[in-house]
């Protein structure tokens, strides 16, 4: 089997693998949560009709006569029609609106973030290690004391800083409210203007990983044969460092940038909170604070496809960044 | 030289084995002591004796007294908290709470990603497609939304300590699993593993002797790494609102600031010091994580000292002889360790024009050494201490190699000098092709070149070699060992050199394809007049084909001669003994030394 059938099969075996754990959590609640749900929704002028119970009756599996393989199966079906159930918490939008909403907000914030962070803290990484010996050195140590400090810790510290003490940037938001979403410049602005104190969170927390796991595997792949070669080559130093000595050191930090993406999504949890940015991790809390069941189970697949689909992609590029893998397989 | 394992670029770290021996073993286990590792252990130390004994000394908690967010002094150490409650005191708790939630969820997922990374890699087919299969969708299915979702599903009456660490450890194990597996397939293929199976050990005393002590250092690293994950992550999730009830953490202590207003209203004792016990916590943790990595991977641990080595010192230059080409005088290497180790004790020699020199002798005698030093390819901690290296160029300027200043060395380096590395097999850069590693000797040393004659010149070095033209596109890993070694000696080649060292070029070999490349060697001294150094523990090998031969024993040269005359009248008893350990091709040790059949002939 060829590698990339290799990997299309497995991330069908693990998105199949989220849908049925998705399914099931669902089906494990304790009590009846129909009844306390429909009460929720009376409460707040939605109208219990039959069809609403059914829809959460399938939803949550109770008092269903259903056996449940074909519960499991009408679940994949609605899935398979994009039908995400409707929400109780912003009743009566439909959970795949509410997602589409908030998830150009996550995807921009926290791509941005990470990615920059990544080549941020590669190349730092490829500098310090080959740089070994001077003082550069005395960076590694400082990364660890920016990856052992709590997350949320930091940024309500740097924004009580940047944002409260300094003013430089507005505390909370992703844009200013009395602007109108849409793509024109003003509202564009507002939202990289919030959008920058939050991301220059997600950056100082995660830079110092990536700076440490690049500049380790830089010394280790300084002392390889092939970088010995270039150097008798007389090839220039910095043809050396990057061509010879990076192209190498660099394979598991891309594969470990894959593995990351399922922890950036869950670190924009907390970074939304923090900032009361209106994206996917935000609505997510909000859901398990109303019990909005329909709601959660929209999110995290949507979450698990978003990071399934870009581990995917990721696991393609490797293929082409380093030859042996296709051979490999 | 320097053999490494492939893993290295697939990302699994290296494990040195562990001597079996019981104490060495032990010893091997053991982080060495560094200030980073000393730092370390005193944060965790005075950290973890705050959380176990604090608690002891420390007033009630949650009393309440009427001065909501007092400052620190007064009788509260650190303040009060908004309903006044003594932060110092929460803080002892929560500290407490908190190294509880780590240690649990730490052995936790260190065990389940031991059985799934361990088990699985060790037993191999089936069981390891599932395993792996397991750990990798557990890898990709993101943890955190999961987690608050579980949480988010069990109320807060049943949302305990334990449930929390439970759903944490689950959801946290397989990236270390991961680990794990790659470093068990590694240490499964071992020598000494494979043999204690073919002994016929049973399988759970190969895992428990043969393989975990090997693994320790790794288990460590993950089990510290997890203990800091799971402080981190309960820290996050009480921050949430969906942690663990009922329960003193210092996540928990930070939610309860936070929705007070601690920060928007100064009160940054309150808010400060749960945080910075987590920051330090983790930080010494990493620190010993820092010493337990140099164990895993040792490359990290020696020191790379960059300083400008001295000049060395110049003793005097012998008179040079006719069409010399190389001449190495009084040459000092030493190693600069605690020990430090004279590898190359005053050696010198001459190379003429297109002679082939055969260096010979056992390892470790400091042949590579010179070699490297030579070219002043060595590294730190090995240092050039005296002697002189000289090329005598065809245009008849004279190089002093070790006064040449970078870029000077830069462009002397494959265009005077080239050399083939021991072990093909890693000398070529795995991840890029055959004509990119070919050309850039050429853009870099020949910058004039137009493409189409960069391209025609490359060609013509394979088929040098005997290598087909259309392997420019192949990569390493297409290429067979042997062809390997010919593209080597094809692109020491490129800049038409006029000297080339070659160290072992035939080593791990098959005889056929050895000979081959001796006799290109012979063919391209023939043709181009290139003065070869041919380092090689294999004597008869030189005898057959080096025109004169320098016997090297304990960095010094002991003999140096003709072939002929180091065949015929030895003078060193060390040659004499170097050449009675080698059998005839009757198979008698010793015979060698009568046989004459090979004196003549060659390889040609």
């Amino acid at each position: 089997m060829s590698y990339y059938l290799r990997k299309l099969a497995f991330y069908l075996v693990a998105l199949w693998a989220a849908l049925t754990l998705d399914f099931f959590i669902l089906r494990l609640l304790p009590g009846n949560p129909v009844d306390v749900l429909l009460a929720k929704l009376a409460q707040r002028g939605g109208a219990p009709d039959p069809s609403v119970r059914r829809a959460y009756e399938l939803l949550l599996g109770t008092h269903s006569d259903e056996p449940l393989w074909s519960q499991y199966v009408s679940y994949l079906d609605r899935l398979r029609h994009g039908d995400l159930g409707v929400s109780v918490s912003v009743f009566p939008a439909k959970v795949s609106d509410v997602i589409a909403q908030a998830l150009p907000w996550t995807l921009v914030l926290v791509g941005i973030a990470t990615l920059l962070s990544f080549v941020l803290g590669v190349g730092l990484g490829v500098i310090v290690g080959w740089k070994r010996g001077t003082w550069l050195d005395a960076l590694v140590p400082g990364t660890t004391v920016l990856a052992a400090v709590p997350y949320f810790w930091l940024a309500l510290l740097l924004a009580a800083l940047l944002a409260g003490a300094l003013g430089w940037f507005p505390l909370l938001g992703g844009y200013d409210v009395a602007l109108d979403p849409g793509w024109n410049a003003d509202f564009i602005g507002s939202a990289v203007y919030h959008g920058t104190l939050p991301a220059l969170t997600i950056v100082v927390s995660s830079v110092g990983g990536w700076l440490l796991g690049m500049r380790n595997m830089m010394v280790s792949t300084g002392s390889e044969d092939y970088v010995l070669t270039a150097q008798a080559k007389g090839l220039r130093d910095g043809r050396v460092m990057l061509r010879y000595a990076a192209r190498n050191a660099v394979l598991p930090s891309v594969a470990g940038f894959a593995i990351s993406l399922g922890f950036v999504v869950s670190g924009s949890i907390v970074t939304e909170q923090v900032f009361a940015y209106p994206g996917i991790g935000s609505k997510l809390l909000q859901a398990v604070q109303n019990n909005d069941y329909a709601l959660m189970q929209g999110i995290f697949l949507i979450i698990t496809v978003a990071v399934l689909g870009a581990n995917l992609v990721i696991d393609l590029l490797y293929g082409l960044i380093d030859a042996r893998t296709r051979a490999r397989a | 030289m320097t053999n490494l394992s492939p893993e290295t670029t697939t990302g699994a770290p290296i494990l040195t084995p562990v001597r079996r021996g019981r104490i060495s073993g032990l010893r091997a286990v053991l982080p060495t002591w560094s200030p980073r590792l000393g730092v370390g252990l005193g944060l965790v130390a005075v950290i973890a004796l705050f959380g176990i004994f604090g608690p002891l000394f420390v007033g009630d908690p949650d009393a309440i007294r009427d001065a909501g967010l007092a400052p620190p002094g007064h009788g509260h150490l650190l303040g009060l908290t908004q309903t006044g409650q003594d932060v110092f005191a929460q803080l002892a708790y929560a500290t407490r709470g908190s190294l509880q939630i780590g240690l649990i969820v730490g052995v936790l997922a260190t065990v389940l990603s031991a059985f799934f990374g361990v088990i699985g890699a060790y037993a191999g087919g089936a069981v390891d497609e599932v395993f792996s299969l397991f750990s990798n969708i557990m890898l990709v299915i993101p943890g955190l939304p999961l987690v608050i979702v579980i949480a988010g599903f069990v109320p807060p009456e049943s949302r305990g300590a334990w449930t929390v660490a439970l759903v944490l450890a689950s959801t946290g194990w397989a990236a270390s699993a991961r680990v794990l597996r790659a470093q068990t397939l590694s240490l499964r293929n071992r020598d000494y593993v494979a043999a204690a199976r073919v002994a016929g050990e049973k399988r759970w005393r190969v895992i428990t002797v043969e393989i975990l002590p090997n693994l320790l250092p790794l288990l460590a690293s993950q089990f510290v790494f997890a203990v800091i994950a799971a402080i981190l992550s309960e820290a996050g999730l009480s921050f949430l609102g969906l942690g663990a009830s009922n329960s003193s953490t210092l996540g928990t202590m930070l939610y309860f600031a936070q929705n007070g207003f601690a920060l928007q209203r100064d009160a940054w004792w309150w808010f400060v010091p749960p945080g910075l016990i987590i920051a330090l916590f983790g930080c010494g943790l990493s620190l010993i994580n820092f010493s337990i990595d140099e164990i895993i991977n040792p490359k990290l641990r020696v020191a790379g000292r960059r300083r400008r080595a001295e000049r060395p010192e110049t003793r005097e230059v012998a008179e040079v002889e006719d069409d010399v080409v190389l001449s190495v005088d009084h040459l000092d290497v030493v190693y600069r360790t605690a020990t430090p180790v004279h590898a190359v004790k005053d050696v010198s020699f001459t190379l003429r024009r297109g002679e082939i020199l055969g260096l010979a002798g056992e390892s470790g005698c400091g042949k590579t050494t010179l070699a490297y030093a030579i070219n002043r390819l060595h590294r730190p901690p090995a240092e050039v201490t005296a002697g002189a290296v000289v090329l005598h160029d065809r245009d008849g300027s004279d190089i002093d190699v070790p006064a040449l200043e970078r870029e000077e060395l830069r462009a002397f380096r494959w265009d005077r000098l080239s050399m083939v590395f021991q072990g093909a097999m890693n000398a070529l850069n795995p991840v890029t092709t055959v004509r990119s590693q070919l050309d850039d000797v050429l853009t870099t040393h020949r910058p004039d070149l137009p493409k189409a004659q960069r391209k025609a010149k490359c060609e013509e070095v394979l088929r040098l070699v005997g290598v087909d033209p259309a392997r420019l596109g192949s990569y390493p890993h297409e290429l067979s060992g042997g062809m390997r070694q010919r593209v080597m000696i094809a692109m020491a080649l490129l800049l038409d050199p006029q000297v080339m060292i070659m160290d072992e070029p035939t080593t791990a070999l098959d005889v056929v394809v050895q000979r081959g490349i001796l006799k290109q060697i012979l063919r391209l001294r023939d043709e181009f007049g290139i003065a070869v150094v041919l380092i090689t523990h294999d004597l008869p090998l030189l005898l057959e084909i080096a025109d004169r031969i320098a016997v090297m024993k304990d960095g010094e040269i002991v003999e140096f001669a003709a072939a002929e005359r180091v065949y015929r009248s030895p003078s060193h008893p060390y040659t004499r003994t170097l050449l009675a350990s080698f059998p005839s091709l009757t198979g008698e040790r010793g015979a060698f030394l009568r046989d004459q059949a090979l004196a003549d002939g060659g390889v040609r």
